[in-house]
């Protein structure tokens, strides 16, 4: 079975790894880089669960091919925070809003929402819920979730992101 | 499918060749969303088309050029005069597949639930392919069956060129689905070219619920040279049977799917009209 020497940056970080180029960017992040923040659901892009940013837009991971990333720019749950190293407001709004109950969802959640309020920091409750089309939650029922991102908007006006 | 290999050439002609040497063995990849859908226990060298300059999009003269490795999310956020496109591209599937999922992958190879074939039927869009040098085909040619064959040899899709609609075309679409997310029921696009009020030319095609996407002559020879009204556009539809023979669906009779798909016809029409008439979005 061929290698390929994966060279990317993952939250920041240099990263350089010969991998299996049938590895998914899922398994790379979650057993390889030990990034357990992204989950698996479904497996087949339909769940939202794995959301990363690639390049500044949410993708699935569990679609994609880590040998993709080759020379991209990576970013996982676990690399969105706040300027001060703390919570993001959007992890912040979430709490407030008691928008997160299993908490299995959410990693993709904050991701998607994080790569819309990046592109429009202004997104109306329509770009809301567009973006977060693929991603499903099966606790909350959506509206705190809606309610979450729509605050944290706000508060990125206020605060300057991040 | 799985990978053995990952190559990443650095032009159209390296990649064709390269693709060439490999025959079977090679999988042209861009955005990789269908990989794991895709049959076949034998590894194969993927080789990665997204570095060879082919993501844009630009007006060029009576076109809007795409390259073929441009994602949905980018077609589905461009606006320029008389730009139709975006409205189909929003219908695709969730915006995190949309961010990868290009406009080449999706017409390389044609699934039975593609959107974005019956659009560009309608459109009467050229694809250009390059096989050494490039050249171009006309829509109803390349989807004639499935493209795939286009590609065996190495050759790639390098870009399709859409005409720039004028003012008084139209174009509607129309995607029955369960949700947001789902693969199409029935998709439906129409374009329409209106003079002195009445319709001069139509391009109505149809896809989903029939094995392979394909354009609808009953429905526009009915259209000829009619005002563009809900009557006509209802008599016209009616006839959508003639040229398609609409397959029965999970939870859907064949009958209730040729409705739907008269429904979505009629839908599309109005939608072309009102866009003739001076709608944008």
């Amino acid at each position: 079975m061929g290698r390929f020497l994966l060279d990317c940056a993952v939250n920041g970080a240099r990263v350089r790894r010969w991998i299996d180029p049938s590895r998914t960017m899922l398994e790379f992040l979650r057993e390889d880089l030990g990034l357990k923040g992204t989950k698996e659901g479904c497996g087949e892009g339909e769940c939202g669960a794995c959301l990363i940013l690639l390049d500044g837009r949410a993708v699935n991971s569990c679609l994609m091919m880590a040998v993709q990333a080759h020379g991209r720019e990576i970013v996982t749950i676990e690399g969105i925070k706040g300027r001060d190293g703390g919570l993001h407001p959007l992890q912040r709004t979430f709490m407030e809003e008691g928008a997160v109950q299993c908490g299995f969802c959410i990693p993709g959640i904050i991701v998607a929402a994080e790569a819309l309020l990046r592109r429009r920091p202004a997104a109306t409750i329509e770009d809301i819920k567009l973006e977060l089309t693929g991603n499903l939650c099966r606790c909350t029922g959506y509206e705190k979730i809606l309610s979450a991102v729509e605050l944290s908007r706000g508060d990125l006006k206020k605060k300057g992101k991040g | 499918m799985k990978l053995c290999e990952f190559i990443r050439p650095e032009s159209l002609a390296q990649a064709r060749a390269v693709l060439r040497k490999l025959g079977p063995k090679g999988l042209p990849l861009a955005g990789g969303t269908a990989l794991h859908f895709m049959p076949g226990k034998v590894p194969v060298t993927a080789v990665d088309l997204t570095g060879l300059g082919l993501s844009y999009i630009r007006h060029k003269g009576a076109f809007f050029e795409i390259g073929a490795a441009t994602p949905l999310s980018d077609i589905q956020r461009h606006r320029g005069p008389r730009w139709a496109m975006h409205e189909i591209c929003r219908r695709i599937s969730t915006h995190q597949i949309r961010n990868v999922s290009t406009i080449g992958g999706n017409i390389c190879r044609v699934f039975p639930w593609a959107d974005l074939p019956v659009v560009l039927l309608a459109m009467n869009a050229r694809l250009v392919i390059y096989s050494g040098k490039l050249k171009e085909m006309g829509a109803d040619e390349y989807f004639s069956s499935q493209p795939a064959r286009l590609f065996r040899g190495g050759d790639l899709l390098a870009a399709v060129k859409i005409p720039v609609l004028k003012a008084h075309h139209g174009f509607g679409s129309v995607k029955a689905a369960r949700n947001a997310a789902a693969f199409s029921m029935v998709t439906i696009a129409a374009l329409l070219e209106l003079k002195d009020g009445r319709i001069a030319a139509a391009r109505v095609a149809a896809g989903s619920a029939i094995p392979f996407p394909k354009r609808l002559p009953s429905v526009e020879a009915a259209l000829m040279g009619k005002e563009p009204s809900a009557e006509v556009f209802r008599a016209a539809a009616s006839l959508a049977g003639n040229d398609a023979k609409w397959c029965k669906q999970e939870g859907m009779s064949a009958e209730y799917v040729a409705n739907l798909a008269e429904v979505s016809i009629v839908d599309a029409l109005e939608r072309a009209a009102e866009f003739a008439r001076g709608r944008t979005e």
